[in-house]
């Protein structure tokens, strides 16, 4: 809708589509809400259905009873911080495996 | 020093096949996936090139043995070069001579036919595996069964390699639909007299009757192949139109009237009691949808085409303690995650219209919020296709949608008849019809029934995605002489009045 047009127009004509720009996103994570396509009686009963899934696979750490302290127990390895299970590696570029390999000959171009 | 070198060798070997490109860690074996995509059709698939496209180190269980999903497979595709050929053949022997272009003998060679539909389907399917390499999904051709909400068992489909099984992260179900069985089981699927979709694309003679029991999408498009082929093909329908849910009412009556003129019969408000298989033909008993008299249909095939349930045989999603509903469907939340949170859900297993493009979208977002927490999908502004001759498409709400709703709405229809290029065509039954609302000249719905309606529904998709009012369509300049006028003639009708009618 060029400006000009809508001058010579006789109404000018406000276009309902609007450029929405570059697509920017919070910082934070959508709150859950019930499916649009859910049937009626799951959607009353969302809060239900989201406790259920707040419970599940938590890695919210369990409270040690009888500890002073709260003690971090991860259910799954991963769930741990990576410097626990993923022990910092050099990643080596193909090129410098392959010259490793083949003694240097890699390295020169015939 | 040539046992180091065999070592060496070796390794680089085993470098090259690794995933990593050229990345070499000391992660083992037991790392587990960030995504786990179980089933590979158009939701799986896509969720998991996605997924793999945001960093996620991800895998794609499949157990078809090839990928694409019910869509690729059995359905969408070989359905469309079946409807494309059949109506090429159908143009030569009925349509050309009035064009002018004299054939003497046209003959059908089904078995070239059907051998063209496998030919598209094995190369789409292996171009997704080709697509999986290229953006390093792993593929693992095997049956998914849940040991518990992050270890799945394999089952491999081969019988020379053993059971395994692997860990992940994040879930995503997407393990598709089934046909559904004829209610109350008194007809039995064969796929040979008594077929499904799946039977209707490999018949390997034409009918010379069929009876094609549900009046959606699946069965109009399959009863429009057969009788293009020259099968006598009735519909017999359990409510009073056709086209299926979602359709508009208007569009339903002109398409039926449509399909008639090209031959099919339709038996409406008609329940279908039972079939007896007799001597190579089924006779299938009928009674009017509000009790009546009874009557018998003879068949030489017939088609149960009532639609689709939720597939979840095997996945043993108990184990994973993921919630279904009554109807077998994988509840979910507007993120897709199901009640364990690291399992998400998509496609026809779970809420919404059973479409590939819904389930495309669905996995794309899915993984969206599995990264970033945010995704989307727009439920009002997915669009239907019957991809029959006219096709007919929509999109948004109809006009028994929004008289029920009792919204104020205002109709902008136009004729292919009076389109240039449709004329041109000899291609001019349907129309274009906008429906907006009142007030404000919003678009809340488009339909179309006409040639080409399947691509032009875009527009719409589009114009209702972006809130766009008619008036916005009706000021975009659109090629002539192009099917597409017709699209911008019906928004201008909406608003004011069309040109060329």
């Amino acid at each position: 809708m060029h400006p000009s047009l809508r001058v010579c127009s006789a109404r000018a004509h406000t276009p309902l589509i609007k450029f929405l720009g570059r697509r920017t996103h919070p910082s934070t994570p959508d709150a859950p809400h019930p499916h649009p396509a859910a049937p009626a009686d799951l959607k009353a009963r969302f809060s239900e259905f989201l406790a259920k899934m707040n419970a599940s696979g938590s890695s919210e750490p369990p409270s040690k009873s009888g500890s002073g302290k709260n003690t971090t127990v991860y259910n799954e390895f991963w769930e741990a911080p990576s410097r626990l299970w993923k022990p910092k590696v050099r990643y080596i570029e193909e090129a410098e495996v392959n010259a490793i390999m083949s003694g240097g000959a890699s390295a020169y171009r015939y | 020093m040539m046992h180091l070198r065999r070592v060496a060798q070796r390794n680089i070997t085993r470098v090259g096949k690794s995933r990593s490109t050229g990345l070499r860690g000391l992660a083992t074996a037991a790392e587990p996936y960030d995504v786990v995509v179980v089933g590979g059709g158009p939701g799986g698939y896509v969720a998991a090139i996605k997924a793999a496209q945001l960093g996620l180190r991800t895998a794609c269980v499949e157990k078809r043995g090839s990928l694409g999903g019910t869509c690729l497979n059995v359905g969408c595709i070989p359905s469309k070069a079946m409807l494309n050929n059949s109506h090429l053949y159908h143009q030569a022997k009925h349509d050309f001579e009035r064009r002018g272009i004299e054939v003497p003998t046209v003959n059908l060679n089904l078995a070239k036919m059907l051998e063209a539909k496998t030919n598209a389907v094995t190369g789409l399917t292996k171009g997704i595996e080709l697509l999986f390499r290229q953006n390093k999904v792993d593929y693992i051709k095997g049956t998914a069964s849940f040991l518990s909400n992050t270890r799945l068992s394999i089952q491999p489909i081969s019988e020379s390699d053993s059971t395994s099984e692997i860990e992940a992260k994040n879930i995503v179900i997407a393990t598709g639909s089934e046909v559904a069985p004829f209610p109350g089981g008194s007809i039995q699927i064969d796929e040979e007299q008594i077929v499904s979709s799946t039977g209707a694309l490999e018949l390997q003679k034409v009918p010379e009757k069929m009876v094609v029991i549900g009046g959606g999408i699946i069965g109009l498009e399959m009863g429009s192949v057969w009788s293009r082929l020259g099968a006598e093909v009735t519909v017999v329908e359990f409510l009073g139109a056709i086209g299926g849910a979602g359709i508009d009412e208007e569009v339903a009556k002109q398409f039926q009237r449509t399909l008639t003129k090209q031959g099919l019969k339709f038996k409406l408000n008609t329940k279908v009691l039972s079939a007896e298989k007799k001597d190579g033909k089924v006779y299938l008993e009928a009674e009017p949808a509000k009790g009546g008299k009874s009557e018998t249909l003879e068949a030489d095939v017939v088609l149960v085409a009532v639609g689709r349930r939720p597939y979840t045989d095997g996945l043993n999603i108990e184990a994973a303690g993921v919630e279904l509903d009554n109807k077998g469907r994988v509840v979910i939340d507007d993120q897709f995650t199901t009640s364990q949170k690291n399992i998400k859900c998509i496609g026809d297993v779970t809420f919404g219209p059973m479409l590939a493009h819904k389930a495309e979208e669905e996995g794309i977002a899915a993984v969206e919020f599995l990264k970033t927490g945010h995704g989307h999908v727009n439920y009002a502004a997915i669009p239907s296709v019957v991809y029959t001759h006219p096709e007919v498409a929509w999109v948004g709400k109809t006009e028994q949608d929004l008289k029920a709703e009792g919204v104020k709405y205002k109709i902008g229809k136009f004729s292919f008849a009076a389109n240039s290029r449709a004329k041109t065509n000899l291609d001019t039954e349907g129309f274009v019809k906008f429906l907006t609302e009142a007030e404000t000249d919003r678009i809340l719905g488009v339909h179309i029934i006409g040639p080409n309606a399947g691509e032009m529904i875009a527009e719409g998709v589009l114009a209702l995605e972006y809130g766009a009012s008619s008036e916005d369509v009706a000021r975009t300049t659109h090629a002539h002489p192009t099917l597409s006028e017709a699209f911008k003639e019906a928004a201008m009708a909406a608003n004011g009045k069309p040109i060329h009618m």
